[in-house]
């Protein structure tokens, strides 16, 4: 009986724990599987507005890939209310960068030297009576954790122009930062683990 | 407290010699022994484990990038298995309430984890996915030790993911659906109540609920929902407390809970129904209804049910002088209105002492007869 006692807490310890830590492993490895197979964009960023965006200790970024304009969307928009996520075609720009050539609301075809982004879900109801001119959306990789007092500098050349970032997409068009770099000089080169 | 009320109770009845000492004495043995007193060394110590959480959660605030970053995430996943098994070792020797101070920290510390993991690797996940991953863990551990602590616990995330929700202005009818989660959140903080034990912890999933509905009507202000509440809350109020109900037996057992939330919800209702009705003929409808809801909980459930009897005086005061304000009020000016106030909650004073005498007479009688 007191043995009993003692191993129905233990045993729920030891699976309540197992979860946990699988799940914290889980948040991990997702990330570092989307950089160890995916492909490099180099993304170019937008400032944002209102301009003083450094909310305790992340740099909020956008890119000129998050405005995607509504000429570019192939295969029509929803009729109805709907949620919603975009595949996005990204190619190499004559400047390094990577633009929109396609997107779409439901998949895109692979095609070379293209890859395939996927938004992160987000709700679009249509407007038909003025319809809008362009999309905006979140790829997942918009915040940028920074040590306390960096992010100065950071905001700083995102609302120059300056600052570019390079992603890693995978098969499913998921991304994750790589590198952050000002000017073109490395700034933030981001481990697997 | 409650047990401080029946000994002095107690020691009248003994003074009075309507009691035999030794088994008041007894009777307070009894009530001590039970596992599930309050005690403040309890309470003192889940206080305690919220501090060293807090100061957990702070460092993870702080960025602090003076260690790896593998290293922080093995330093906290460590901290979640010592707290959980420590709080293992504490409840299979029963100290239970250094058991439930471990498991609380513990489950504070994986909410840290899943904040720190999300901020050193710059996932732009959004606060909803990771208070309901939080809220989860919770009460798969709430399950796994049946711990009322923990239980607790869940209710309080559920009402973080409703803040989170509606702050996060996510939650207008057509967006993202997360918002009607809510009700499902609800359900199982009660069966969590019911299943650990955890008593008080319900009225954290009754006020959810309840704010919920408020919540729907504010994003759907039309007279039907407004109606729908006041009807629903009607219903389940007079299922809960009409002795004749099938379920009523199981009602009286949650305590005064059910009748009284089902109260303040027909209350709620009723509320809202104020500012849809449009001319005098409405007015004096919807006034009229609510003084005889306020009145009809009071003589339905007010006997046995004092918070029932409190929320309907209050209903019934409230409206009242809503309805002299709307009358009276506009002709005879603002002092004239305080005279009018002043009347009419004498005339309430008076009918609620009168009410009282009623019911309490009514109890001593069935209590004799009983």
């Amino acid at each position: 009986m007191s043995n009993n006692a003692l191993m129905r807490p233990l045993f729920a310890a030891i699976l309540v724990a197992l979860l946990q830590t699988a799940f914290l492993g889980y948040m991990i490895e997702s990330r570092a599987s989307i950089l160890r197979n995916g492909v490099d964009v180099v993304l170019k960023t937008v400032p944002v507005d209102p301009r003083d965006l450094l909310r305790g200790d992340y740099v909020i970024l956008s890119y000129d890939i998050s405005t995607i304009p509504a000429d570019k969307v192939t295969g029509g928009f929803p009729t109805e209310a709907t949620d919603a996520q975009l595949s996005v075609r990204l190619k190499t720009q004559p400047d390094g960068s990577w633009g929109v050539t396609e997107a779409s609301f439901g998949a895109l075809a692979p095609k070379d030297g293209s890859v395939i982004a996927r938004s992160s879900p987000f709700y679009f109801y249509p407007t038909p009576d003025s319809p809008q001119a362009s999309l905006n959306v979140d790829y997942g990789i918009e915040r940028y954790y920074v040590p306390e007092g960096e992010g100065k500098v950071l905001e700083e050349a995102r609302n120059a122009s300056a600052l570019s970032v390079t992603a890693r997409v995978d098969d499913n068009g998921r991304m994750q930062i790589r590198l952050i770099a000002i000017d073109g000089k490395p700034l933030y080169e981001e481990p697997l683990y | 407290m409650y047990r401080g009320r029946i000994e002095k109770d107690f020691n009248t009845w003994v003074s009075k010699g309507m009691l035999d000492a030794g088994a008041a004495k007894a009777m307070l043995a009894e009530y001590d022994a039970r596992g599930t007193v309050f005690s403040a060394g309890r309470v003192l110590l889940v206080l305690a484990a919220i501090l060293l959480s807090a100061a957990i959660l702070l460092l993870v605030a702080a960025n602090w990038e003076a260690i790896p970053r593998l290293l922080r995430v093995a330093g906290i996943v460590g901290l979640i298995w010592a707290f959980y098994l420590a709080a293992a070792a504490c409840l299979g020797r029963g100290f239970k309430a250094m058991g439930a101070a471990l498991l609380v920290l513990a489950t504070m510390t994986f909410g840290g984890a899943i904040a720190l993991v999300g901020q050193m690797y710059h996932l732009s996940g959004d606060a909803t996915d990771a208070l309901l991953v939080w809220f989860a863990a919770a009460c798969v551990a709430a399950v796994a030790f049946r711990s009322a602590a923990l239980a607790v616990f869940c209710g309080f995330l559920a009402w973080a993911i409703f803040g989170e929700l509606v702050v996060d202005n996510d939650v207008s009818f057509e967006g993202n659906g997360y918002i009607y989660l809510v009700p499902l959140l609800i359900v199982i903080v009660i069966a969590l109540v019911r299943y650990t034990n955890a008593g008080i912890a319900r009225h954290l999933a009754y006020l959810l609920a309840l704010a919920w509905l408020g919540w729907f009507y504010i994003e759907l202000p039309e007279v039907w929902v407004a109606g729908l509440l006041f009807g629903a809350g009607l219903v389940a109020f007079l299922v809960a407390s009409l002795p004749l109900s099938p379920l009523y037996r199981f009602a009286r057992d949650a305590g005064a809970a059910p009748a009284f939330y089902s109260f303040a919800l027909a209350v709620m209702g009723v509320a809202a129904l104020h500012t849809e009705v449009d001319g005098l003929g409405q007015e004096i409808a919807i006034g009229a209804t609510t003084l005889a809801v306020a009145l009809g909980g009071i003589a339905i459930a007010g006997r046995l049910n004092g918070a029932v009897r409190f929320l309907g005086y209050a209903v019934f005061a409230a409206e009242t002088l809503y309805l002299a304000f709307e009358t009276l009020g506009s002709i005879l000016g603002t002092s004239g209105f305080f005279l009018i106030a002043g009347v009419v909650v004498a005339l309430i004073a008076w009918l609620v002492i009168r009410l009282e005498k009623r019911l309490s007479s009514k109890t001593t009688v069935e209590g004799s007869v009983a």
